[in-house]
Parts: C-alpha cells; structure tokens; sequence
C-alpha cells in the first residue's frame, strides 16, 4: 500500500475541486479539494484510479510506479452527462426525468445572426425557428408546435429572469442554453410555461487562485445578396405589353388595337430611346449635346420650386437589374472579449461585446454594444452573494416588417419592388435625380433605391440594463435558501424622415418626419429553498419557491408632421415642424403582475427509480377576480435500465433511461392586461368629427374598444411525453428519444363576435377552442476517434410534427375574423380538422386548353381559354365558393439538422445542414409578377414565357391578358401554392488550432483561425427568393409577399485565449 | 402577496362610469358622428360610389384591372357572399349603430348633471345617426338584425336574427329625431330637425308612401332651414355646392363635415383618396371611378335644351365625342353638339377645364384608358386655390379632402318631391320643382378664364305642362341622374322605380362593348338587387339566424 497524491486540472489548467478519485473495482476514493489537489492510498502499483466529475470525462490512470499523478480533464460534451440549468435548479442529465434539450454555446456564435434565438435553428428538436435574412429580425420559435392561435413564444429566461426578448444577448457571453419542452420540465413555470421555456446562463468565470484569462472572438465577413428573380429585359417587356393585347383582343372577339405611351401604336412595340422628357413619354433621341443643355437648363425634381422636369433614357439591352441594384454585399463584423477569473472566495466574468452587420439592402443594418458583468462572492462558508449585469445598445436600421422585422415576408417591400419595376426604367434620370414610373405607361411601382436612400437619416435605438442580484444561504448542509431580485429597463428613441417623391406616379405630397421615445420596466423577485439529501437508497431533491414579478410597465411619446421651412436634418425637430401639421400621441401600460407559488419534489430509489412532481400555482392581475388564480401540476417517472443487474452484461450501453410524463401547464400570453375590463377612448382616426364645421379641426369622440370578460381564465395545454435517453459504446452514440403529444384546451382566443357588437370593440379573449400538437423528437450523437489525431462528432436532430385544430366555439368550425388579405386575396383559414392557419382557396386543376374544355367545364365566372380551371370540389356543375378547399399548409412536417465535425491534429471542419419538410409557401409574389394585368405596365417576370397560348395548351402559366376576374387573377388558388420543402447547408467553417508549442513561445494558451461560409446552397423546388418565409404571427406565416431571403455569406475569424 | 397585487387597473382609456355624465355623453355622441364616412373603408361611406354610382352604371372602376379588384366583381354583378368586401358597408354601419347604441345604453345610467331636455337633444342626435346607418344596411342588404341598446354582447346578440323589417324601426327613430331635434343647432355640424324631416320622406320614398313624403316635402320645402339657420335653396352656380369655402350653404341639408389637416385623413373624405385623376392633376392618384359613356351621353339635350328622357341618347349622332384610343398628343376637338354644363361639373373630360387646374389632357392623366374609358370623376374634387387649406398632405396620396359630403342636398329634396307630387297627380307641381333644378342648371354654364362658354350649353326648362305621368316620371328620373350624378344615388333609385333591369341592361350593352375586358358580358340579374350576406357573418351565427338573401 501506499499513498498518491496529485492535483486534477481543468481544460484551462486550473484546479478542479470535488473530482471524485476511485480505486477501481473498490470502494476506496476521495475527492480533490478546493485547489483539485488529493491524496489517496492505493493498495498496490497494479490499482487503477479512475477520475470523474460531472461534466467530465472520466480518466483511468494505472498507478505505476508513480507516486505523484496530476491529470487533465476535459469537459465531456457527451449530451447525457451533462449538468442542465432549468432555471430555478441545476440537474445533471442523468437524474432528470423531463424532455430536456440543450444547445453547445459555441453552436450559438459559428452563425453571424444579431439575435441569438436564430442559432437554435436545427439545433434543438422539437423547436421550430422560422426567421429570415434580415439583420436583427426577431424569428419565431416555437416549443413543440403551435398551442393556440396567437401567443405562442416560449417563455425565455435569462440569467433566472424572464424576458419577452432575448435580442440584447451577446452570443459569445452565454454559457448554457436548455430547452425545457414538456410539462414535466416545464411545469414549475406554471402558467407561462405551455409554449416551453428556454433558459439561458451567462458566463460566470471560475474559483480558485487563478491568473486572469482573456478570451478574444473576432470575425469579419460578407453576406452577398445572391441572385434576384428573372424578370422580363425591356424587349421581351414590350413584346408580351403586345401580346397581352393579341390575347385579350381574342378573348374578346375583336381586333387588337395595340397602344402604349411608350411603345408606340404600330404592329410591333418600338423601344424609345426617352421615357420620359418633362413628362412626355416616348420620346425619340438622342439629343443633341446642346438640346441637352437645353434640357438641364428646365430640370427640376424640387417640388417645393414648382413643377418636376426630368429626362430619363429608357435602359437597354438587359436592362436594369432592380435587385442587383437595390442590393449589395454586405459587411459585418463580430468582436468580443471575456474577462474571466476568481479567487478562492469570489468569481467573475466581463464581457464586452460588439457587432456590426449590414444587411443586403442598403441602409438597412444592424448593429449592438453590449458589456456585462457577472460576479459572485462567497461572504462565509455558507453565505454567498452575486450578481448578473448587462448593459446594451442595440440599433437596427431600415428593418422592414411588423413584429421586430417578423412581418417583412408578409409586406409590399422594397424588395417585392425591385421585382415590379420594369426593367426598362434605370435607376436615374440623366442629370441624376431618380427615375422611376413618373414615366408614363409603368403603372405604380415606386423606385426602391430611392426608398431606401430616404432612410439614410434616420435614427433609432434602444439602450437597455438587465440583471438581477442573488443572495444564498446554506441554512443547513443540504438546505439552501436563495433570493434574487431581477429586471429589465429599456429605453428607445428614433427619429425618422420621409422624402417628398418626385419620380413614381404616385408621389406623395409632403415631406414627413416624426419622432418618438419610450420606457418600460420589468422585474422579477424570486425566492426558494431547496434540499438535497440521500439517505441509503432514498435520495431526495426538493424545492420550494414564490415568486412575484410584473411583465412591463412604462410609458412612450411619438410626434409627427410635415414640411417644416427647412429640410436640413440639423434644423428638423418638432418644434420646428408647422404647428398646424403636428401630431402627438402618448401611452402608458402598467403590465401585467403574477404572483406564484411552486415546488418540486424529486425522489430517486437506489439510483434506478426516479420520480418528479412538480406543481405551480399562479395568480395573475390579467384575469379577473373569480379566475385569477391557476394550478398546474405534472407527474413523471424514469427508469435508469442501464443500473439493472439484467443489463450489466449488455456492455455497450453505458447509460439507458426510459421517461415518462405527464403536465399541464398554462398560457395567457395572447390576453392583453385590459381583457377583464370594457373600455371606452378616443382616438383622432378613428372616433373624430369636426362638428363645428370648421374644415380645419376635429372634436376627439369616444366609442368603446374594447369588450371586457372577468371571467376569462388560463389557457392549458396537457403533455403526454414518453421517451428514453442512452449512451452507448464508450459514449461514442448517444440517443435521446421523445414521443409527445400536448393537448391545449380552453384556448385563448378572441372568438369574433358578430359585427353588429361593432367592429371598433375589440372582443375579450375567451376560452375556447383545443388545439392539439404531436410529434417525434430525435437526436443522434456519434462521437469517437479514428485515431489520436483524427476526431469525428456527428449530431443528427429530427422533428416530426403535426398540428391540428380540434375544436372551435360550440356551433362554430371556421375563423376568418384573423384571416389576412393580399390584395382582396385570403390566402388562410383556420378550421376544425386542419393545421393552423392553413392555406385556403380554389383548387387549379389546370388551365382551360380550349373553347370546347371551358364548355365541358362547370359552370365559372370568366371562364376562357389560357385561365385557371377550378376543381368542382361539390360536384354541382357550378364553381362557387363551396369549391374552394385546402391547399396546403405553412406547418412543416419535419425539421431537422446535420451537424458534422472533424478535427485532424490542429485542423477542424465542420458542416452544419438544415432542413424543413412538408410545409407549403404561399407565393403572393406572383400576383405581382405572373400575371400582367395586376398594375398593367408594372414588370413581369421570365416565366410569363410559358404561358399559355393557343400553341402552347398544356401550360401552367396562365394566358398573358388584361382582365382580372374570378378565373384569372382575383381568387386565392393553389396556383400561389408552392412545396417549401428545402436543405440549406448552414455553415461549413474550417478552422485551424495553432500548435501548444508555438502557443508556449508566445505565452498564449489557445490560437485558433477559421473561415466560414454560411448558406453556401439551399435545395428547393421553390421558386420564390427563399424559401425561408417568416410571418408576421401565428396566423400569417409562410406567406411570400417580399420575403428578405437568407443569402449566402463568408467570414474569416479569430479566437484567441492567454 | 396581497391581492391588491393583482388588481392592476388599465391605464390610458375611460371606464362607462366616466361617460355617463353630460360631458361624456355628448363626447360618445360626437363618435357616432364620426363614423357617418366611414373612416378609411372606402366601400362603408354614404357617398356610395360603389354601391350607388358604380352599379348605377354612372361609373365604373376605372383604373387598372388588378388594383382593388375586390371592386371588379361589383360592377359586373358577380359578387357571392364570400367575395372580398361584400362586408364593408356591413362593417361600417354597424360601427356607427353600436356608437349610436353606446350613447343610448349610457344615457340609460346617466349622471345627475344630465337634464331630461339634455337628454332629448343627444338621444334625438344618436337616433338620427342610428337611423341613417340602418338605412344604409337596409338599401344594401335588405333586412339586417336589428340591434338596440338593449341587446350587446353576452346579452343575445348573437340570436338576433334578420328576419324583421328595418323600416319600421328606422322611422321611429326618426319620428324621434323629428319631435326632439331643435331647428337650428349652434354647431353647425349637427343634425336638426328639418334634416331628420327630410331623411324620414326619403324613408317613406323608398316604401312608395308618397303620401306621407308629400306631406313632409311641402313643409321642408315652405319652411325648411340648415342646422345654421339658412333657409332650404338651391346654389345659385352648381359647382359652388362642392367648394369647401361654401360649406353649409343653403342646399346642404345634411353633410358629413369633412376637415383637412386634423392629424389623420379620416376626417378628410378617406373613400375618395383614389379617385383622382391619374399622372398629373388634383391628387395624381389612383384613376378610380371614371364615369361611364352612357352616363357622359345623357347630359345631350336638344334644340329646346331639354334632356332626351326617352333614354335615346346614347344613339349614333346623339352620343357625346369622346378621345377613347387617343393619345394626348394626338389632336382631339371636344363635342360641339348641345349639352348640360352639369356634365363639365361632374365629369372630367379632354380639352374642357378641370376646376382651375387646366384643360383636362385626356389620355395622360387616364391610368388605363381601354380599362376605364376616357373620364375622371369631377365632383369632390379640390381646387388649385383648395391646396393645403381644404386639402390634406399628411398622408400617402394628396387626394385628401375637406369638403362636405352632402348626403342629403336641397335638389335632391326637390326632384323626390317632384316624384311624390306625380304619385299624388299633381304633374304641374313636379313640373315646378324640375324647372328649379334646371334653372340653375342653366345657369352653370363652365367659363373659361376669357368669360366664353368651356362648351357648347343648352339648358331648357319643361315649358310645356306636363299631363302625363308616365312622361312625368321619365323626366323626374332621368333628371336626378343629370342633377345627382357620381353622389351614390343611381342605383338605389333604379331600385326605387323598378327599372333597374333595363337601365342596366341597356348600361352595360353600351359600356361593355367598349370596355370589352371590363365589362363585356356581364349582366345584371335580379338576385343582384341586394347585396348577399356577408359570409363570415353567417357563418358566426349560424345560416338558421342569419338568412341569406335569395340566389346567393
């Protein structure tokens, strides 16, 4: 026998206290102390100590004939090992009984995105991330599918704080993201808790007497905008403006008159070498160098100094490339710095963080400041305090689209302009003003480079601090109590210019600006107590909580009005704006307060038989007296196989556990803080009226907006979960395996109430209606080495879901009252039996070939030759609204994601692939550029090529024409309905560690390089931008108006560590 | 935590409490007002350009094909329940019945500084008001529900079903309007008496009680007077009805007030924003509602300067010259044949003055000619010198405007007189109420800026007395379209005499085999007399409670 001594470092080299030391196949062990530092005696030089600690791998060493041992080890990244952050509580993985997901912090930073939500895209099952190319856009996440018709974000909680948004997070300042999917995990949020919670950590830095370690990420890059749509070259465009003539005078029965102010009347369209010359069309040339300056000489795009004179020459050949001029590559850049260190009694972490990313379009960008401070003291040995800081500037620039740039897919954008503007038009006139459709005969597409040059000036920002501080006292040895208090403050302020146009058709008449700032403040205050105790086979893990909060409260100001005496930017306020012309409009909101109770008891028999119960109750001051209040419990059970004696022999499974759950949990996300309560107000728009006959002036009215209902309860969703979580073959597999289905009932919904209630009251939520979601969650996790130097790490997640209505109001199946429209086009409805908000409309079974097909045909409005023919779903020989049916539906089938690594000595690749399966895009775009007639003379795309002609019978595109009915353009038809399946690889990155020696040299401890592309290709069959297609909500997604596509880009980077 | 905790109050709006004194009443009564116009949806306002004038075939959409296109159906009679908008009007209305219902239900919890004459004068106003949007669902839809204040939400709203005849509830309110109103109001935006007098003969009108109308008419007519105390005249120059300067003038018998520049265009005609003309001109957007041919031909009148009532006019040699197919810069001298200056009032056309802008230019300021003919709507249409004073800027389109919208006009007033005069025999009487109309008709004739006529006038009076009814009614009818064309009457009124079968057939014969893409072979059927039900409404409330109109 004799003794060993030896200290047990982490992967930065530091001491890793509490690292249990076994002899193997005895019950001999220790543990390391604070400083990782052990002493054990070993009975012989044959013993064989095995080191583990949770979240590490275990390391076997033969004693020898050593008698000093220090060894390294590394953190395990083997998903069932791992410690999990729930929030109020750390597990590790192996005693958790709950579908439980977490994402690799360094997942979260290979990707550019401003929000850091975007990065679980394919990375969790279960989660499906909708979100687009815009920088700084919020997408949608959704937890397990769609619980209800609105209200469906998951609950984040930040650092223990709840949050609405988590856009302010650096990426590299986070330590942990956890997924809690089912009520199991996820009850203990109780009532906010039905739509999953995701929880993140930040960084916190280490005990122990340490040197100060610096970590420094950098990229830079590119993202390039890719190609536009094919639209028509200025020939082509003139060509079919003639024959959409041939066409329609054939359908009509007459002689073609052929006419267009800048094509001329003949037979054939002549190209003029002027589109415009103070206003005339058509206009032959070139001038002469001196009618130039006879021209300049009259130019004028100034309004405000009397009439606009312009002289545009019509673009040639191709033409203009409206997207390729509207678009550019766009920079970005990524830094930040992490302070990390500690001392025996203390610990911290700074982070400073900055990014800067352009988007494709110009005056569009991105861009956040943060810096955050998290420290932590222990005041005794029992005693600890700490604290979790973070201050944030946040700017996002130009951003298109309601909801955070959510709604920007769903808009007549700037980009849905580039794709209606004829390419014969360039983008400026010849003395430099911009040209655009104030040359006759282009209809009204508004020249976007000038929309977007409009933006240049204006400015917003939100500044904001988050954080709370903690106190925890170890009451007893296995008995802790914590308080935290925590919140958010933020602050925003923008001011904003709007030109007076000169170049469309339709210009508008003033030059515009407003201005406008805002507060609001949330917090949180939490108490628990929590008991960790093993007695023999017993091991018991209880927590106890109360926790009160209030989800905003604050107060906003906008001001706006036209034509101030100057439109220089450093004399525009709204002081200097006419008094007659302003405009100023205030609100204040004093948020939502709740106030709970929860707990949690886990209990585990020898290691095998784990049971949880968690219950949380709920008051909230959105609902009124008599249903304030909520109670939501969830069960579950897990057996850890692997530790029967049945399977010890079964070597290759390391760790096997079957769950099983059951929950409820509750939602009342979508209720606004005024449901209980009947309203009345006023409002200059909408109840004004100049009963003094003034002309000039308007007396404010009140009318009620909204309808109160005190009796609205809590939404609840159910979740059935049953799965198993195993690592096999030395860690090198590893399997997690959910089934779930969650079952929402008494749905918050605005159920529409007759307009005969009037349309201004805003009906109360009620409950009503079930929802019901199901699916399969799959992660595979193949990890292990060729050999010493060659690593391998493959990690596949799937998701299946499917999402059905069950059950509206009694009486009633269908909602339209949320139902968007696109130009008197609905592309949705929600009803009982389909998914939400599933595409609606005629179903096209092709085009008329003929006269004789459309006389064989049953009865529709404008049938003819070269139109849409509808299915007669009823078969009652007329097309009649009871013919339209489902077409599709935006909710994918399957989404998952390929995440593939290798590593050879220093070099790592990775390659990172996602895909979304079975969801249907609805292509509102086409109603712009497939079809002639909408907005005549507006650009038209390639595909009008294969359209129909007498010729050409068995086409998909319909006959280029003039009339916009039932049959051609007017209705909502699968022709918009486009498969949205595809696989993006995400990002490859390649990276490069520089070698410990030369690392030494220079007294680094880690150099690493990489080059990454990201979105390098996407396979789809949709023929839209991308087929990425975000929404504005619940009830609009995957709908393609303007859709900002997710493009390709590159960057080269940085990590440096000393 | 206490409950105090959780009771959080909203903040930045009123409670019922605080409405139910004199203050907050007549603040709830100013929203029903408010909504008369129907705030920015376009389809729910009396101007009723779609609803009266475009399936009146004074108009039709005009603009290009795919731009509101839930409006292409409408003309071509080809709507079904579930077409887009077939609810606006609905919509609308029923905003201003649950304001008119608000101000009612919260007059029934009035405050103690509320005096029982208060109480008369702000209930007499909501009943008014109440009656108006009733009347305008009833034209529409036929029978809709009728909601009171006695019915809301979570009290049986829902199980009202439209079974009931609207009339009879829309007359009392008006009785009640006509006992309680004052004659004059001190704010001359709101209704008196003698309006309510005059919206209850229209009611009685459009149920052929002419007995009852006449009766109303001839003391509206001896000794009516504006809510300002003017007594009931005609303008004595057309066009200065529609200047915003002349506001509550004489004729206006009721109007909604429209304001410009109050900080949102609904106070500023917000139905009209697209129907300018197009490129150039007053609002440089959008080309809707271009009058129709047949319309623009029935201003012909003949040698005695007397329209051609026999509904001839759109005959070769009798129809009016138009610069369909050309090109403004293709040469093009206007009609030099006979015709009413109301026609150069309400219908812009090349080579005539529009307003004092200039020469109309034809093709130039037409969005798609082959699409909506050769016209631009005139009326309601802001002046040059009207920029910025009766014209609003804030908004997307400068075709914001502050010009009342007369719903009812002193000349409408006179011609439903002139048909319940007929009705009652006295033909000499109509003959006398016409011959006023026409005579300041004649004497409207558009100048230009050198004092010469813009075209060719030749108004005559009915000199000859009339003896036969028949004869009487065409000269009536065919008047009102002349005196109130483009202002949401036509179709209504075709309705009215039961002619509407013809008169459209007749329209879109004319108009369809030119705009052949627009309305070739679209035809009036009887089923289109109504609008349908909305279909969201009854699939809300079942088919049982609210039924559809017959054929949808």
């Amino acid at each position: 026998q004799k003794t060993v001594t030896g200290t047990v470092l982490d992967e930065y080299d530091v001491g890793l206290p509490g690292v249990s030391v076994l002899v193997k196949g005895t019950t001999t062990g220790t543990a390391t102390d604070i400083d990782g530092k052990f002493s054990l005696n070993v009975p012989n030089d044959q013993a064989v100590l095995v080191f583990s600690f949770i979240g590490y791998s275990a390391v076997e060493q033969v004693v020898g004939n050593r008698s000093i041992i220090d060894v390294k080890l590394s953190p395990d990244e083997t998903t069932l090992t791992e410690l999990v952050v729930t929030g109020y509580t750390i597990d590790s993985r192996r005693e958790t009984t709950g579908a439980i997901a977490t994402v690799d912090p360094k997942d979260l930073t290979v990707i550019p995105t401003g929000n850091v939500e975007q990065a679980l895209q394919g990375r969790v099952s279960g989660v499906t991330v909708i979100t687009n190319g815009q920088p700084g856009t919020t997408s949608i996440i959704r937890v397990r599918g769609f619980g209800s018709f609105g209200g469906n974000e998951p609950l984040y909680v930040v650092d223990g704080v709840p949050v609405q948004s988590t856009d302010f997070l650096n990426p590299d300042d986070i330590a942990s993201t956890t997924v809690l999917k089912d009520a199991a995990a996820a009850s203990i949020y109780g009532a906010r808790a039905s739509n999953g919670v995701i929880i993140y950590t930040t960084k916190r830095g280490r005990k122990g007497n340490q040197k100060l370690r610096v970590d420094y990420n950098g990229m830079f890059g590119v993202t390039t905008p890719g190609e536009g749509l094919a639209m028509m070259n200025p020939q082509d465009f003139a060509t079919y403006t003639w024959l959409a003539e041939t066409n329609q005078a054939r359908i009509d029965n007459r002689a073609p008159k052929y006419e267009h102010p800048q094509f001329g009347t003949g037979n054939t369209p002549v190209l003029p070498y002027y589109i415009n010359v103070g206003g005339a069309a058509g206009v032959a040339g070139p001038f002469s160098a001196a009618q130039l300056e006879e021209e300049r000489a009259k130019y004028n795009v100034d309004r405000s100094k009397g009439g606009v004179y312009q002289v545009v020459r019509a673009a040639t050949g191709e033409g203009t490339d409206w997207y390729k001029e509207l678009t550019r590559n766009a920079p970005l850049n990524r830094h930040s710095i992490g302070l990390n260190g500690g001392s025996e009694t203390s610990r911290f972490f700074i982070g400073l963080g900055y990014q800067d990313q352009a988007g494709i379009m110009k005056n569009n960008n991105f861009k956040r400041i943060s810096l955050r401070a998290n420290s932590e003291f222990d005041v005794t040995k029992k005693f600890r305090i700490g604290e979790n800081f973070q201050a944030t500037y946040r700017q996002v620039l130009g951003q298109t689209g309601g909801n955070g740039g959510r709604g920007v897919s769903a808009d007549e954008n700037d980009i849905l302009q580039a794709f209606r503007m004829p390419s014969i038009i360039p983008v400026y006139d010849e003395f430099g003003g911009y040209a655009g459709t104030a040359a006759r005969g282009f209809n009204n597409p508004r020249n976007p480079i000038a929309n977007r040059d409009g933006l240049e000036n204006n400015r917003n920002f939100n500044a904001n601090i988050f954080g709370n501080v903690y106190a925890e006292y170890d009451i007893l040895e296995d008995l802790t109590f914590r308080t935290s208090i925590g919140g958010q403050y933020n602050n925003y302020y923008y001011w904003n210019y709007s030109r007076l146009q000169y170049e469309n058709s339709e210009n508008n008449s003033s030059f515009g600006y407003s201005e406008g700032a805002g507060f609001n403040f949330q917090w949180v205050f939490t108490n628990t107590v929590s008991y960790k105790k093993t007695f023999g086979k017993h091991a018991f893990d209880v927590i106890l909580g109360q926790e009160a909060l209030n989800n905003g409260s604050g107060r906003n100001i906008d001001a706006s009005g036209q034509n101030p005496f100057s439109t220089d930017t450093d004399f525009v306020t709204i002081s200097n704006l006419p008094v007659s012309s302003r405009q100023v409009n205030s609100g204040l909101f004093r948020g939502v307060n709740f106030a709970s109770y929860f707990g949690r008891v886990n209990y585990t028999f020898n290691d095998k038989y784990l049971f949880s119960a968690v219950v949380r109750r709920d008051g909230s001051s959105v609902f009124g007296e008599n249903s304030r209040y909520g109670v939501f419990p969830a069960f579950s059970a897990a057996w850890r196989m692997s530790s029967e004696p049945f399977l010890q022999s079964a070597t290759w499974i390391d760790e096997l556990k079957v769950r099983g759950g059951w929950g409820q949990m509750g939602n009342s996300n979508p209720v606004p803080s005024t449901n209980q309560f009947s309203l009345f107000g006023g409002n200059v728009g909408a109840s004004s009226y100049d009963v003094g006959g003034t002309n000039s002036s308007a007396q404010i009215g009140f009318r009620r907006t909204t309808i109160g209902n005190p009796n609205t309860q809590w939404e609840t969703a159910v979740t059935k979960n049953i799965g198993f979580d195993g690592t096999f073959f030395n860690g090198r597999l590893d399997v997690i395996f959910d089934l779930w289905q969650k079952d929402t009932k008494d749905l918050l919904f605005q159920l529409p109430i007759p307009q005969t209630a009037g349309s201004n009251a805003t009906p109360p939520f009620v409950n009503i209606g079930q929802m019901k979601n199901a699916g399969v969650d799959l992660l595979v996790a193949v990890k292990g080495n060729l050999s010493s130097a060659f690593t391998y790490d493959l990690t596949v997640t799937g998701s299946t879901l499917k999402n059905e209505i069950v059950a509206l109001a009694p009486g009633l199946n269908i909602i339209t009252s949320i139902n968007p429209s696109y130009r008197g086009i609905q592309p949705i409805r929600n009803q009982v039996g389909q998914s939400l908000s599933a595409f609606f409309g005629y179903k096209v079974e092709g085009l008329f070939r003929n006269a004789e097909d459309v006389a064989n045909h049953a009865t529709q409005d404008g049938a003819a030759p070269g139109r849409f023919k509808y299915e007669d779903i009823n078969g009652d020989g007329e097309i009649t609204p009871d013919d339209r049916t489902f077409i599709g539906s935006p909710v994918p089938d399957f989404t998952g994601g390929v995440n593939f690594t290798v590593g050879y000595k220093g070099l790592d690749l990775s390659m990172y692939l996602y895909t979304s399966i079975g969801n249907e895009i609805w292509n509102q775009s086409r109603w712009f550029t497939d079809f002639y007639q909408t907005f005549e003379g507006a650009a038209i795309s390639e595909r009008l090529k294969d359209a129909w002609t007498p010729e050409n019978l068995d086409a998909e595109i319909p006959v280029v024409e003039k009339t916009a009915n039932f049959s051609t353009s007017n209705v909502g038809n699968s022709f918009y309905v486009e498969d949205g399946s595809y696989l993006r690889l995400q990002n490859v990155t390649l990276g490069y560690t520089l070698p410990a020696n030369l690392l030494e040299r220079w007294r680094l401890e880690r150099v690493r390089v990489f080059a990454s592309a990201n979105n390098l290709f996407t396979i789809t069959g949709y023929s839209g931008l991308d087929p990425a297609v975000g929404g504005n909500a619940d009830t609009t997604f995957g709908i393609d108006v303007g859709n900002y596509p997710v493009t390709s880009g590159y960057t080269f980077g940085l990590n440096l560590s000393f | 935590c206490s409950d105090d905790f959780l009771e959080v109050p909203a903040t930045g709006q009123l409670a019922e409490a605080q409405l139910t004194t004199l203050a907050g009443l007549e603040a709830s009564l100013i929203a029903v007002y408010s909504q008369v116009n129907g705030r920015g949806n376009r389809l729910a306002s009396p101007s009723n350009w779609v609803w009266g004038s475009i399936r009146g075939g004074e108009a039709n959409k005009g603009t290009d094909p795919g731009d509101f296109s839930t409006i292409n159906p409408i003309q071509r009679f080809e709507v079904n329940a579930a077409s887009g908008d077939v609810g606006a009007k609905w919509n609308g209305a029923y905003e201003g019945i649950a304001r008119a219902n608000n101000v009612l239900r919260l007059m029934t919890k009035k405050a103690a500084d509320v005096t029982d004459a208060d109480e008369k004068r702000i209930s007499a106003q909501a009943k008014f008001l109440r009656a108006h949007y009733y009347f305008e669902l009833k034209r529409d839809y036929g029978n809709t529900p009728y909601v009171d204040e006695t019915v809301d939400y979570g009290s049986g709203l829902e199980e009202v079903s439209n079974t009931q005849d609207l009339y009879p509830f829309i007359e009392a309110d008006l009785q009640y309007a006509v006992e309680n109103l004052p004659a004059t109001q001190t704010q001359v935006g709101r209704v008196n008496s003698w309006a309510a007098k005059a919206y209850l003969a229209k009611v009685y009108m459009y149920q052929n009680k002419f007995s009852q109308a006449k009766a109303l008419y001839d003391d509206i007519i001896a000794n009516g007077v504006t809510s300002n105390g003017l007594k009931y005249d005609l303008v004595p120059y057309y066009d200065d009805m529609f200047r915003g300067a002349n506001d509550n003038h004489q004729e206006s018998v009721w109007a909604y007030q429209a304001a410009a520049n109050t900080g949102s265009v609904n106070n500023a005609n917000p139905e009209f924003d697209l129907n300018f003309p197009y490129n150039g001109g007053p609002g440089g957007c959008c080309g809707f509602y271009q009058p129709s041919f047949s319309f623009v031909n029935s201003f012909r009148t003949d040698a005695n300067g007397l329209p051609y009532i026999d509904g001839s006019y759109n005959d070769p040699g009798k129809s009016v010259k138009t610069d369909m197919g050309l090109q403004s810069d293709a040469p093009f001298t206007p009609d030099a044949g006979n015709l009413d200056p109301r026609l150069d009032h309400t219908v812009g056309r090349r080579g005539i003055p529009y307003l004092d802008w200039q020469d109309h230019p034809g093709a130039a300021w037409i969005r798609n000619q082959p699409n909506g003919g050769p016209y631009t709507p005139k009326k309601y249409v802001y002046q040059v010198a009207e920029k910025g004073s009766y014209q609003d800027n804030s908004s997307w389109t400068p075709g914001y405007t502050g010009i009342n919208f007369m719903i009812i006009r002193f000349a409408d007033v006179l011609l439903m007189a002139a048909e319940a005069e007929i009705e009652a025999g006295s033909l000499e009487k109509a003959r006398e109420y016409v011959n006023r109309v026409r005579t300041r008709a004649k004497n409207s004739e558009l100048k230009r800026g050198d004092g010469t006529a813009a075209a060719n006038y030749n108004v005559g009076l009915y000199t000859a007395a009339w003896t036969d009814a028949a004869t009487a009614k065409k000269a009536v009818r065919l008047e009102r379209m002349l005196e109130l064309g483009m202002e949401g009457h036509r179709f209504y009124d075709l309705i009215r005499w039961n002619t509407v079968q013809e008169e459209l057939d007749k329209y879109l014969a004319y108009d369809g085999a030119i705009l052949v893409a627009a309305l070739g072979g679209a035809k009036f059927t009887d089923k289109h007399r109504l609008v349908p039900i909305p279909q969201d409404q009854i699939d809300l409330v079942g088919s049982d409670i609210l039924i559809q109109n017959p054929g949808f």
